[in-house]
Formats: structure tokens, sequence, C-alpha cells
């Protein structure tokens, strides 16, 4: 369901982005891009993205792309940097539970593709 | 042509939630955001620790969150506490509360007379563990019923939390959980994560909670 606030906030995003650039805009592609632990179901996001592009005339030939970036934390005691591929923060070098967080906690619109003016 | 945008999506409620904090700690209040599954105890939980808390002199309110019906602000009334109730909508309706509900929500209460604030939020363990809701401290209560493995199917919301609360432990006798295993899970997913364990109709471990949210106040 956190699939809904997020494709609002996406559609939010490039709207934004898009008033300021000049001229006539039709968005081919938004690239989003969710951390691992996000647990962003795209299929989901995807279905309420297309149905609220609708109403934007720049964007309702978007198709919505979302990338996933894989959980990577950095151990404050060795400094070794694991990626977290199952439910267990431990660093893998030393068992240590003191960790950073580098990626896979993050969401955020990476870029849009336009269509060419001369395509238009 | 290709656009570089790299804007954070949840950017316009982190700034709402900076903006809540800013709020909370012109008054000293401690601001208690409480997250878990639909039926895991956090109303019966406030009705029995806000009591306690006002023994010690603690100023409480509380913002309740549902998706609809207002049962649990009206479960609160018998405390005679300031209750704000939020309904995201009246039939089916948001998951969690964004900091764009709780901001309006702080605004029934004279902040001036309050020490502390608890967020219950709506029972779901997988959204409200996204959006910041301006809340000092996040809790996470997970009831023995609900089996060992919730750990590990909703990682993010055990990371994000500063306290774990396993409770109804008075039905451990009737059911087959293992608490170990339950408790070394929570420790996979969040290795420094406290947990305290509780029985809020028995009465039994909310002597803890209170000395963690006494530690934690501004006041």
């Amino acid at each position: 369901m956190h699939e809904l606030t997020i494709a609002q906030n996406i559609i939010r995003i490039v709207h934004d982005e898009l008033e300021k650039i000049p001229g006539l805009k039709i968005v081919e592609c938004v690239r989003f891009r969710a951390g691992r632990l996000n647990a962003i179901i795209p299929e989901s996001l995807k279905f309420n993205f297309d149905i609220l592009k609708k109403d934007y005339p720049m964007l309702d030939q978007a198709n919505l792309e979302v990338a996933e970036t894989p959980i990577i934390i950095r151990c404050r005691h060795c400094q070794a940097e694991t990626e977290i591929t199952e439910p267990l923060f431990l660093c893998k070098a030393c068992g240590s539970a003191d960790l950073q967080m580098i990626s896979g906690q993050e969401m955020f619109v990476d870029s849009i593709e336009l269509k060419q003016t001369d395509q238009l | 042509m290709e656009i570089k945008i790299v804007r954070n999506v949840l950017a316009a409620n982190a700034e709402l939630a900076g903006t809540i904090r800013e709020r909370t700690r012109a008054h000293d209040i401690l601001l208690i955001n409480m997250m878990s599954s639909p039926g895991s105890g956090k109303t019966t939980l406030l009705e029995k620790v806000i009591p306690l808390l006002k023994n010690k002199g603690v100023r409480t309110a509380v913002i309740e969150g549902d998706i609809t019906t207002t049962m649990d602000a009206e479960r609160l009334a018998p405390l005679d506490i300031p209750v704000a109730q939020i309904n995201t909508e009246p039939f089916g309706g948001d998951c969690h509360l964004g900091a764009e509900v709780i901001l309006p929500a702080l605004e029934n209460f004279d902040l001036s007379r309050l020490d502390l604030v608890f967020i219950e939020n709506v029972g779901n363990l997988v959204c409200p563990a996204e959006f910041d809701t301006g809340a000092d401290l996040n809790l996470v209560v997970l009831s023995v019923t609900e089996g060992e493995d919730k750990p590990l199917k909703y990682p993010l919301m055990f990371r994000v939390c500063q306290l774990a609360v396993i409770s109804k432990t008075d039905l451990l006798p009737y059911l087959g959980l293992d608490l170990n295993r339950l408790k070394s899970n929570l420790a996979h997913v969040n290795p420094q994560l406290p947990i305290l364990e509780l029985s809020a109709v028995k009465m039994v471990g909310l002597a803890e909670l209170v000395d963690w949210i006494d530690r934690n106040l501004k006041k």
C-alpha cells in the first residue's frame, strides 16, 4: 500500500522538474530507484503510477522503470563493507553489530527521459 | 534526452517531520511513535501505561491513527487525557500516518501543558516504517501470537525502532511460540534493539516500559 503514496510523490517530483524546463515536454520514461530494505513491489508501484499519470498530459505516455539498490553496510569496527542479502545485520568479516548503512534504504527519482522535440 | 533528477521521494515528508521536531523540541515534549500489526495490543498498552505515567506526573496526550472508526479514541476517553483522532479515510484509505497528518493533529493540543505524546500508528508492519512521523523514538509492539518470524519478514520495521515490546506474554503457556527464537530473530535484524517483555492485562513488565519512557523524557 505504501506504493500509492510513493507513486504520488514520484509524479509530484517529476511534474515539479518538468515545470523548470521550457517548451513542450513528453516524458517517455521515469527512472526510480529504491533500496532493497524499502520492500517496494515494482508491479504495485507501476500499477499505481499508471493510474495517476493519466491526469498529467506530459506524463501519460511515461513508463516507470524501477531499479533496486542493494543493502550495503560498513562495519564501524573493522571498516569492512558487506552486502546484506538475508535479514542478518552483522559484519561478515568480524561479526560486529555496530554498522553504518551505506545504501539500501533510500528512494529517489533518478532521471527522466524526454521525447526529442523533433519526434513530436 | 535524459534529465538527471536524483530527488528523494520522501523529502517532502522528511521536511514536515523536521517541523514537527522543532515544535515538540520547543516545548520539551517527547514524541513516541508506536507501530505494530493490527491487534498486537497497542491500545491496551496505552490504557495501562498512561495511568502509571500520570501517577509519576507525566502529562500525556495521544494521537490515534486508524483507517476508520473512533473506537480506539473512545477506549482512551476514561483516561481523561487529550486525544486527537486521525482517520485516514472512511473506507479503505491510507496504510500509515505521514508527517502531514501528525502536524495538524498536534495543533489540537496545548503543547505547553504536555510532556509526552504517543502516536498510535495504523496497524501495519510495512508502510508505517517507511514514513518519518517526526517522532523522537519509534517503538514496535509485537505480540506473542504473531509468531517468531515477523522480524525476518518485516526487517525495515525492526530496524527503524529504538525499542521492541513483546506483548501478551500471559498467553505464552497456551502457545507453541519459541520466545528465544523470536528474540534471536529480532537480534538478527537489529542487534542493537532493546527488548521488553510484558503483559498489559496482567500488569507485568509495565514498570520497565515506564522507566524507558521516563529516561527519555525531555523534562
